[in-house]
């Protein structure tokens, strides 16, 4: 969702999308574990950074770039990534940490066993689905970052500052980024960044660029198929589960070839 | 170069279609043409003689790296005919470098075949997988740019993954060195001089290339497919065709490197290749077949200068002992401000400099009435 919302605002991809979350679970770990602050004030700091590293960032690279061609912002984002990952691996130099479960232990229910963490990455989805719903319907701010993303010319003629807004999705993006890679927490390392980015950009693809709930519908898809496909393989193909890496990019690579609006996105015509 | 082109236009206009085919050799004109192709060459063909010497007070290995230079250079002058002049964004190259130093890895190690039947063959199946992969270039910018990266990473994950064929994660090792057929190059030297003269060539031919009636049409296409094609510009094939080609530089490249290391696994032909591969084009200057070259050689010669300089400063600090680690923020500091203060690319900044007395430097910060 982070992609697509950078992408509606400044028409830009921002291949550093994956580095957010990776900042907002290793700096939950520092705070809540080297510092050993309470949890939940640990998470808000972190979103925190990661979104003043987003604003950070808009303000330095894209902003400057806003005229520039797709290739170079394309090449400017991927220097971002570069940097940020280095710069994780130099701050913590550790393979993958552990940041502490929300609420350690399973829940036991009849037939299943989900532990709480599982139960907590649904309901922060469910939590900022909602978040972002309301703030892009029922905001000032909000509508305004949807008019920029239909024409930003029309948004800036009607007294929208195009530049703002182009902020205010850097802000929001790496929000969003610090709190999926707070979801993934327990597992969080600094080299998770580019991998979560080209599977963030196939949901945000599969589920329609453009469209911001697509993007969650993609990810549900995603995610599903990631599993179901290369379990399917394995037992019946009897081929390592290795296979499980290129799911998402040959799912991306179908969807754009066959349906390039993606599965929910309405068709785009294109004039000359 | 570019005024000898306008010459040599009104000529063939002059004496009709064929009139360039028996032009008669003129040497000046020649000379002029391809002066920095020359000069270029003679100063690889003395390189050996003063940077052997150099090398180790600096403290890098030159030659050793500019036999890696020489392979990269290939590949991103044949990079560049995509991104640079026809405008095709690809970001998954390394594939095709993977590929090529696959076949030629395999064919000369498992089977057995001499090198120089294992290099053509390497150029071949890159330019297979590059007609099979060329459906992508319907898609346009970041579409394109998305699905040529999956396509980078689909082929990474299948050479990891096909341990049959591949070795998966062991790799291939002991791949003979490079070798003519009567002649084994054993050498840094000699393996310098195999590269280079291969590279050059193909500098050589891109850069006629991108001056001939295919490079303009290119660069047609770049500028506005509608108005290229209304011109007559074949631009679906001439797309096609042009990544076809520098899927086949990328082989041939990578069927280089595979022989110069003597070991390859998957990982060095991951994504991150793909990227370095984009920088150093992106970097050096689109459109510019030497700023191509001189990217290959500044991203090549990066992390062995970072790893370098804290024995030129003698007596450092622990944290800058550990420079190495640094090298990944060196290099995204530079692409970044590289892509905001000279967005296109450094050789194109300073041509700008010496022949427009014009700063290459833009002010990304200045407002305008209409952002």
């Amino acid at each position: 969702m982070g992609f697509n919302i950078i992408f509606n605002s400044t028409g830009i991809i921002n291949f550093a999308q994956g580095e957010f979350s990776m900042f907002g679970g290793l700096f939950a770990y520092t705070l809540a574990v080297s510092l050993s602050l309470p949890l939940y004030l640990a998470v808000l700091l972190a979103l925190v950074i990661t979104a003043l590293i987003g604003a950070f960032m808009e303000r330095l690279l894209i902003f400057p770039l806003r005229r520039a061609s797709v290739l170079v912002a394309i090449i400017a984002t991927i220097g971002a990534s570069i940097f940020y990952k280095s710069l994780g691996r130099i701050l913590w130099p550790k393979e993958a940490y552990k940041v502490p479960e929300f609420t350690p232990g399973n829940i036991s229910l009849p037939g299943a066993t989900i532990s709480r963490q599982s139960l907590w990455v649904f309901g922060l989805t469910v939590v900022s689905v909602t978040a972002v719903y309301l703030f892009l319907n029922h905001t000032r701010a909000g509508k305004a970052l949807r008019a920029c993303s239909v024409n930003r010319l029309a948004a800036s003629l009607v007294g929208i500052n195009v530049a703002r807004m182009s902020l205010y999705s850097f802000i929001l993006a790496a929000t969003l980024g610090g709190v999926a890679g707070l979801a993934n927490a327990p597992y969080a390392s600094y080299s998770i960044g580019l991998f979560l980015g080209v599977k963030g950009f196939t949901a945000a693809v599969v589920g329609g660029l453009g469209n911001t709930f697509g993007a969650v519908t993609g990810g549900i898809f995603l995610g599903l198929l990631e599993e179901l496909i290369p379990g399917f393989l394995t037992v019946v193909l009897g081929v390592s589960t290795g296979y499980k890496d290129a799911v998402a990019a040959v799912l991306l690579i179908a969807v754009l070839l066959s349906r390039p609006q993606g599965i929910l996105g309405r068709g785009v015509v294109e004039k000359v | 170069m570019r005024h000898g082109r306008r010459e040599m236009g009104e000529d063939a206009a002059a004496k009709g279609p064929r009139a360039r085919a028996i032009e008669a050799f003129n040497l000046p004109l020649f000379l002029k043409r391809n002066a920095l192709l020359i000069a270029f060459s003679a100063f690889i063909m003395v390189m050996p003689a003063w940077a052997s010497p150099l090398s180790k007070p600096l403290g890098i290995p030159i030659i050793l790296t500019m036999r890696l230079v020489g392979v990269y250079a290939i590949v991103a002058v044949g990079l560049n005919l995509l991104m640079g002049y026809a405008g095709q964004v690809s970001l998954g190259h390394g594939a095709f470098f993977g590929i090529g130093a696959y076949t030629s890895a395999l064919l000369t190690a498992r089977a057995g075949l001499p090198v120089w039947v294992g290099i053509p063959c390497a150029v071949l199946v890159a330019l297979i997988f590059g007609v099979l992969l060329a459906p992508v270039l319907r898609l346009k910018g970041h579409y394109l740019a998305m699905a040529t990266l999956a396509m980078g990473i689909v082929i990474f994950v299948f050479m990891r993954e096909m341990t049959w064929l591949t070795g998966g994660n062991d790799g291939v090792r002991n791949i003979p060195d490079l070798a003519l057929p009567f002649l084994k190059v054993t050498t840094t030297q000699g393996e310098f001089y195999y590269v280079w003269v291969i590279a050059i060539v193909a500098l050589a031919l891109c850069s006629n290339l991108v001056n001939s009636r295919v490079g303009r049409a290119m660069r047609a296409l770049h500028q506005s497919e509608v108005a290229a094609e209304a011109m007559g510009v074949p631009v679906s094939s001439m797309k096609k065709r042009t990544f076809v080609l520098s899927a086949a530089l990328g082989g041939l490249a990578g069927a280089l490197f595979a022989h110069l290391q003597g070991f390859i696994d998957p990982n060095q032909f991951s994504i991150l290749l793909s990227i370095s591969l984009v920088t150093m084009v992106v970097i050096g200057g689109m459109e510019s077949v030497w700023g191509s070259v001189f990217g290959a050689g500044l991203i090549t010669f990066l992390p062995k200068l970072v790893e370098a300089l804290p024995r030129w400063l003698g007596d450092v600090p622990d944290w800058l002992e550990k420079y190495s680690n640094y090298e990944g923020m060196v290099l995204g500091v530079i692409i970044m401000l590289t892509m905001v203060f000279m967005p296109s690319g450094i050789t194109k900044g300073l041509v700008d400099l010496v022949r427009n007395r014009r700063s290459p430097f833009v002010n990304p910060f200045r407002r305008k009435a209409v952002d």
